[in-house]
């Protein structure tokens, strides 16, 4: 009854940009959906992965974790994380994390992939 | 030779081969077949003549030379069949050997069908136990989806029935409820509203299995968050009726009372949705708590008649289900009203009465005789003439109300629950959306933390949650309580963001930094119950708070 539901669908915006839609909650039980997302991303040669958090319904700090865990892979592999889609609740939590620190947050995809794609 | 082109059987419905079989017939001749793709067998319709025709004839029948207005036969003819050679077993017609025209032209010899008939006498044997395997693949495989269903069914029902019953001073309160094997749709419960009230539910979902369980945790969830926001119980079951009309299922409907009793006076207050009426054993007899409303879900609209009772010192309460009145003896009388009434009249109060029907009906239905229906039982008896415990939620509470109280099993996903319960239990305060978000993040991971770490995930060990409000302080309190007895646990490090980057820090671990961000006080107790992590909200916030 309370397993996570977790959809993170991968496309790409623009060439070395890859957009993760994100719905549903973001837990610890979403571990294999956002990696597997990220997986993919990373496979199609994106140099910046956009979070969208628009259809996000739940994040708990679990949640919070797999993003941190992301963060590093990301950081490793040289790519750049942005996000955007947060409701004022959990960007607010993104900032007392300052998680908001290591993931350029943007009002709108489109401000998110003008970033995203000048940082070619 | 002949040209045989391919036997096409499938197979028949048992409960269908009585009657009549949907019998399908190969493709057309073999010279035509070699030009032209495979066509789709040939239906025969239940009543089509043909059947009978097939069923009787026993050997291999010329298509050409039939005289019948069959649909089927016409559609034969148009495939090109020449022969058709009925494949029977056991009497029943199984299937059909249809063959095109012989490659040389000529017509079928005797010998032909002499050589087909034989043919079709051995293979008929061997297709039906092909098609009684596969029927009995399918049965199997129906059985245990049916299996599952049950269990997901009896795993809904179970998870919203209370998981233990409040303690009322000077009340004995006993429940009991057991579920058929074809698990219906039964629930009770016990609801601690304000002022030191106590709601009571009995109901009955109509249908059984996982409909009834969602509709069940449905009307339960909506009767839970209506009972603490209104008082009068006629208007909780109109408000609930409402709620549920719109998304009822066709041809479900739930049957429920709905009583609010008053422990320090003994006043129930009650309302029936087209429930099975209670029983009070008095000192003067057993009487029935009778009042007139129509089935929750049927029809919007509807108004509850409401009645009041007095309970007086040794008064005994008896709710119940359908299960118990339409049980059946073995020559199928029913247990009845009157045998239910009379078993209350003569039985004690509290948990021994409910042991008392129990004996009386298993006397009744006979050994080893298989629950029919749920069976669901809510039992009250005013044992003391003191008066009971006074509303206020514990001592040093002060003016506490308890808008809710529940529990959980520590099972991870779980704090979804605490969280839309505490969310339920506070909706009548208004707070500003952000400030519900916040509290509902911190009760989310206060509820984490004592599956995790207090229960250790151990599904058994209840994670117990109050949600207390204080008017005169402005103060709304949720207190999330893990069953762990042991010492403090170590101060966990504070979490930052550049050393788990930099990977010196595990990526998880930010719990507690979002409790205590998310609330005004946090404060940790230990008692006989275990660890508690009291959550403070300032109700008098910013009154620009509301992003």
């Amino acid at each position: 009854m309370h397993e996570s539901a977790t959809a993170a669908d991968v496309r790409e915006a623009a060439p070395g940009v890859c957009v993760i839609d994100i719905t549903g909650d973001v837990t610890a039980a979403s571990e294999e959906a956002l990696v597997a997302a990220y997986d993919d991303a990373s496979a199609r040669g994106a140099r910046a992965i956009v979070l969208s958090f628009a259809g996000l319904a739940y994040m708990n700090s679990g949640g919070i974790g797999l993003i941190v865990m992301l963060l590093v892979r990301a950081q490793r592999a040289d790519q750049r994380v942005l996000a955007y889609g947060l409701s004022g609740h959990y960007r607010q939590i993104f900032e007392l994390t300052r998680l908001d620190e290591a993931v350029a947050i943007h009002d709108s995809e489109q401000d998110a992939l003008r970033v995203a794609s000048a940082m070619g | 030779m002949t040209a045989l082109t391919r036997s096409v059987l499938r197979k028949l419905a048992p409960r269908r081969r009585a009657t009549a079989a949907d019998a399908p017939i190969g493709p057309p001749a073999a010279a035509a077949a070699a030009a032209q793709p495979a066509r789709a067998p040939v239906e025969i319709a239940p009543d089509d003549p043909l059947l009978a025709y097939l069923q009787a004839a026993g050997e291999a029948v010329d298509v050409e030379a039939l005289e019948l207005d069959s649909p089927a036969l016409r559609e034969l003819r148009a495939a090109r069949v020449r022969i058709a050679v009925p494949l029977v077993a056991q009497g029943e017609l199984i299937g059909v050997l249809s063959l095109g025209a012989r490659r040389s032209e000529q017509d079928y010899s005797s010998d032909d069908r002499r050589l087909l008939d034989n043919l079709a006498a051995r293979a008929a044997p061997a297709l039906r136990v092909g098609q009684l395997v596969r029927e009995q693949q399918a049965e199997a495989a129906t059985r245990q989806r049916f299996e599952q269903e049950l269990e997901i069914a009896r795993l809904i029902q179970q998870h919203f029935l209370p998981k233990q019953l409040p303690d009322l001073g000077g009340w004995q309160l006993a429940a009991f409820y057991r579920p058929a094997r074809e698990v219906g749709g039964d629930f009770y419960d016990v609801i601690p509203l304000p002022d030191g009230r106590v709601g009571l539910v009995v109901g009955d979902v109509t249908d059984k299995g996982v409909p009834a369980a969602l509709v069940m945790s449905a009307t339960r969830t909506i009767l839970r968050a209506t009972a603490t926001r209104l008082v009068e119980p006629g208007t909780v079951l109109e408000h609930v009726n409402e709620h549920l009309c719109p998304d009822m299922p066709e041809k479900m409907f739930v049957t429920c009372l709905y009583g609010v009793l008053e422990p320090a006076t003994g006043l129930l207050r009650f309302a029936n949705a087209g429930h099975d009426v209670p029983y009070v054993r008095t000192a003067g007899g057993v009487v029935e708590l009778r009042a007139r409303g129509m089935p929750l879900g049927l029809l919007t609209g509807m108004a509850y008649e409401e009645k009041e009772m007095v309970l007086a010192p040794g008064d005994s309460v008896l709710l119940h289900s359908d299960g118990i009145v339409e049980a059946h003896a073995p020559d199928r009388e029913m247990y009845g009203f009157p045998r239910l009434k009379a078993t209350v009249g003569r039985g004690p109060g509290g948990q021994e009465l409910i042991d008392v029907v129990l004996a009386d009906l298993d006397a009744f239905t006979g050994p080893g005789a298989e629950q029919e229906d749920d069976i669901t039982m809510l039992s009250l008896q005013r044992t003391a003439t003191a008066a009971a415990a006074p509303a206020a939620a514990s001592a040093g509470d002060g003016d506490a109300q308890v808008l809710a109280e529940f529990e959980l099993p520590s099972v991870p996903g779980n704090e979804r629950q605490a969280l839309a319960g505490v969310a339920v239990a506070v909706a009548g305060l208004a707070l500003a959306p952000a400030q519900l978000e916040r509290l509902k993040t911190a009760v989310a991971e206060a509820t984490m933390n004592a599956i995790e770490h207090g229960n250790e995930n151990v599904a058994a060990r209840a994670v117990a949650i109050r949600v207390l409000h204080q008017p005169a302080r402005a103060r709304l309190r949720v207190q999330v309580t893990d069953g762990s007895h042991g010492g403090e646990l170590p101060a966990p490090e504070v979490p930052d963001i550049d050393a788990k980057l930099a990977g010196t820090q595990l990526p998880r671990g930010w719990g507690l930094l979002l409790i205590e961000s998310m609330v005004d006080e946090t404060r940790v107790s230990s008692g006989p119950q275990g660890h508690t992590l009291e959550l403070v909200l300032y109700l008098e916030g910013d009154p620009d708070d509301d992003a």
